[in-house]
């Protein structure tokens, strides 16, 4: 069976300094693979080019066995790739409302107008947000807009899911009550997870692995709390 | 904040900017009043409604996308292009109107519309410029990685929609309160009224001040209509605001349409300054005179230059050919810059003092709307009443909201009375009737500036003791002087450009723009298009000599 995702090589540099060495990685299917790494160790970068937001110097990525980036060259653009990512930060869109936020990736995965509202909300109730569908995005709490952003990056169903530093924001209550909908939602869904984080300790209960990155390269770490 | 400072700079405000407005507001009867409903002037308002929206749309459908191009796409030179960009909004519409009715035979609305769409473009193009490069990347990208380019570009243009509406309806306001385009219009071809016009000639012709106030009723209302709603849509910008952690969005890689955007852009560019200006070159150049065929045949010898005036144009139209002109063009460029420099000379000459006023003029009144900005801008984000905030934005708009002819009038209404004669007919009535009618941009400028201030800046200065007249002086200004930099730029080119208000007050008609225009109406020759140049210049100058001397960015959006 194929990986979910594949890495080979990939280098990246960024304003002449080396952001990613030579990265590889491999993520099977159904898997919660943590990667850890100090803030600025390039994670946000890594997750970039597996979605095919940046094309490397030099590597190769494959998604579900088929070749999606090729050094330079993106075989596949960002919006085939079949991911889900959950930006720092949210990057919930302020001018929609929540309805708006997924019912926007619904219409562009062509979900016919009349199933949009119905899946919206059921992703709605998944991560606890039901009856918020109304609300704009700037009067939600942290907490609610993180799990919102979640949401949309799991309304089109996709079997790759990338989140980058999901409970960033987050107090320590919020953040168990958002690792638990995640690993109850990864259940039901059965998608794959990268999850890049600074901290840890922050998802190690719910991760199958955790890698690290260090000087650019992924490595695999076998004990929590090994990056300082 | 210093109350003593606020009320002083409020009370200044209030003599320079509403008193007029209110001495105007006492002068309608009841009788002028019902004329506002005469069969007439409803014609007058759709014509106005119509030029107005027609311009504003004009502006959107150019503004946006170039905008756009400009902020978010690797279309080449486009820092250059962004700053081109806004010499349409600075360049005297009256000369854009004068280009225009020459080289195309469009006149009344289509005319009309033509030259304030293309004048106004640049207020949505630099608003929806700033949102575009505002968008965090993030944002973008989440659209990319549901939808592709299409998604990213809904998202893109969902941000940039407020603000650039918000550019579209100052370009209305501007339409739609233009007196001397319509005027112009009117005077090279069939008579196309609009209620600027109206309200002029109520004043002028008939002597009529209530009734040129009552008139003008119904378009500040429609100003107000336009006005709220651009001060809610720029709020609603804050969507493309700099946020903490704020990333900044790629530019897309055009490919092979670099070139076709360029000539777009270009295109725009041509249409609302390169043309309209270099018309004027060739017109100070006597080039209307010195390009003709006749001319040609003349410089060659040809025989058509000894025959007759009416045969001599069918002879020239015969034999002028390619060959012809190569040969005279050294004869004729020569005598275009001999024509040239003597059409400069005579503008120098003839309005040199003009000029000087223009210059002092515009530069008090423009040091003084900066001083009204940073006051009262501050004062509108930092009040500690929101009402109160409101309330004090909703006055400083009033000036806007009103036709400047109205403006002007109000002014000769309040000062024209014995008490006050001195001050009426002297060197300050400009600057405070210049002052009063423009502070409205430095302060919406500064007052957008002072809220994206972290407020713990100033917290910090008045924990360390700083008193609130001090803070203001000595942290807020050194912060936001970008935008105080470009709010005085921008009173500065919209007072030597002023002249729907200066025309009727006799103190401030002795300006470049008062000369021209009556240059223009009067016997238009080289020298009104030399004149014409100058004033361009000048108007650019600030721009030109910050751009080129200091490091920093000009703000000029509130």
């Amino acid at each position: 069976m194929s990986a979910a995702m594949e890495m080979q090589g990939v280098r990246v540099e960024l304003g002449g300094a080396v952001v990613l060495a030579g990265a590889a990685l491999r993520l099977e299917q159904g898997e919660h693979v943590l990667l850890v790494g100090p803030s600025g160790s390039g994670k946000s970068t890594l997750l970039r080019v597996a979605a095919g937001l940046m094309r490397p110097a030099a590597g190769r990525v494959w998604l579900h066995g088929a070749l999606a980036t090729d050094g330079t060259r993106l075989l596949m653009p960002p919006e085939r790739r079949g991911i889900g990512y959950l930006f720092q930060g949210g990057a919930l869109w302020p001018h929609l409302s929540a309805h708006g936020n997924l019912e926007f990736v619904l219409r562009a995965a062509h979900v016919p107008r009349r199933e949009r509202r119905g899946r919206a909300d059921e992703m709605l109730e998944w991560v606890g947000l039901e009856g918020f569908g109304g609300r704009p995005t700037g009067t939600l709490s942290g907490g609610e807009a993180q799990r919102l952003a979640l949401a949309r990056a799991l309304v089109a169903r996709p079997p790759l899911v990338l989140l980058d530093e999901p409970l960033g924001p987050l107090d320590r209550a919020l953040r168990s009550a958002l690792l638990e909908r995640l690993e109850l939602l990864q259940r039901r869904l059965g998608f794959t997870a990268l999850h890049v984080t600074h901290d840890p300790d922050e998802a190690a209960s719910i991760a199958s692995r955790m890698l690290a990155l260090e000087a650019g390269s992924v490595v695999e770490s076998s004990q929590h709390g090994l990056i300082p | 904040m210093n109350r003593a400072l606020v009320l002083g700079a409020l009370a200044l405000f209030g003599v320079a900017a509403l008193l007029p407005l209110c001495a105007m507001v006492l002068r309608i009867e009841s009788a002028d009043l019902a004329r506002v409903f005469e069969p007439r002037v409803h014609a007058l308002f759709g014509r106005t409604l119509a030029l107005g929206l027609g311009a504003a749309g004009l502006a959107f459908i150019l503004g946006l996308p170039f905008g756009y191009a400009v902020a978010r796409t690797d279309v080449p030179g486009a820092r250059w292009l962004r700053t081109l960009g806004i010499i349409p909004i600075l360049v005297p519409p009256l000369f854009l109107a004068m280009t225009w009715t020459v080289l195309v035979e469009w006149r009344g609305l289509v005319a009309s519309v033509f030259v304030l769409g293309l004048a106004g473009f640049p207020l949505v193009a630099i608003f929806a410029a700033r949102a575009a490069e505002r968008v965090d990347r993030r944002l973008v990208e989440a659209a990319r990685l549901a939808g592709g380019a299409p998604a990213a570009l809904r998202i893109d243009f969902a941000m940039m929609l407020p603000p650039a509406l918000a550019g579209a309806c100052l370009a209305f306001v501007f339409a739609v309160n233009d007196f001397a385009v319509p005027n112009y219009v009117s005077f090279v071809g069939p008579k196309f009224n609009v209620y600027a016009d109206d309200i002029f000639a109520s004043w002028n012709q008939l002597g009529q001040p209530g009734l040129a106030v009552a008139k003008s009723l119904p378009l500040i209302a429609l100003n107000l209509l336009a006005l709220v709603p651009a001060l809610i849509l720029r709020k609603r910008g804050a969507f493309a605001t700099l946020a903490s952690g704020f990333q900044e969005p790629a530019r897309w890689n055009l490919g092979t349409w670099r070139a076709p955007v360029l000539l777009g852009l270009l295109g725009v560019l041509a249409l609302s300054a390169f043309v309209p200006i270099g018309r004027l070159v060739y017109e100070a150049g006597g080039g209307p005179r010195n390009f003709t065929d006749a001319r040609v045949a003349q410089v060659v010898g040809s025989d058509a230059g000894d025959l007759g005036e009416g045969a001599q144009a069918e002879t020239t139209a015969a034999h002028v050919g390619l060959l012809e002109r190569v040969q005279a063009a050294p004869v004729l460029v020569a005598g275009f810059l001999r024509n040239g420099r003597a059409a400069f000379r005579t503008a120098f000459d003839r309005a040199r003092d003009d000029l000087v006023r223009s210059y002092r003029h515009a530069a008090s009144a423009a040091l003084l709307a900066v001083f009204f900005g940073l006051v009262l801008g501050h004062a509108i984000e930092r009040s500690r009443s929101r009402a109160l905030g409101r309330a004090l934005e909703f006055a400083v708009l009033l000036p806007l909201a009103a036709p400047a002819t109205l403006f002007g009038i109000g002014a000769i209404v309040l000062w024209a009375r014995p008490q006050t004669q001195g001050l009426y007919q002297g060197e300050w009535m400009p600057t405070l009737l210049f002052a009063g009618r423009l502070a409205a941009f430095a302060v919406l400028i500064t007052s957008g500036a002072v809220a994206a201030l972290a407020r713990p800046l100033e917290d910090a200065a008045a924990v360390a003791g700083v008193g609130p007249a001090r803070r203001l002086f000595t942290v807020v200004a050194p912060l936001v002087q970008g935008s105080l930099v470009g709010a005085f730029a921008l009173v500065f080119a919209f007072a030597m450009r002023e002249l729907d208000s200066a025309i009727l007050v006799p103190a401030a008609n002795r300006t470049a723009i008062v000369r021209v225009y009556n240059g223009v109406h009067f016997g238009r020759d080289d020298f009104v298009a030399a004149l014409a140049l100058v004033l361009v210049l000048s108007v650019l100058l600030p721009g030109l000599l910050w751009s080129a001397f200091s490091k920093r960015r000009m703000e000029v959006l509130p």
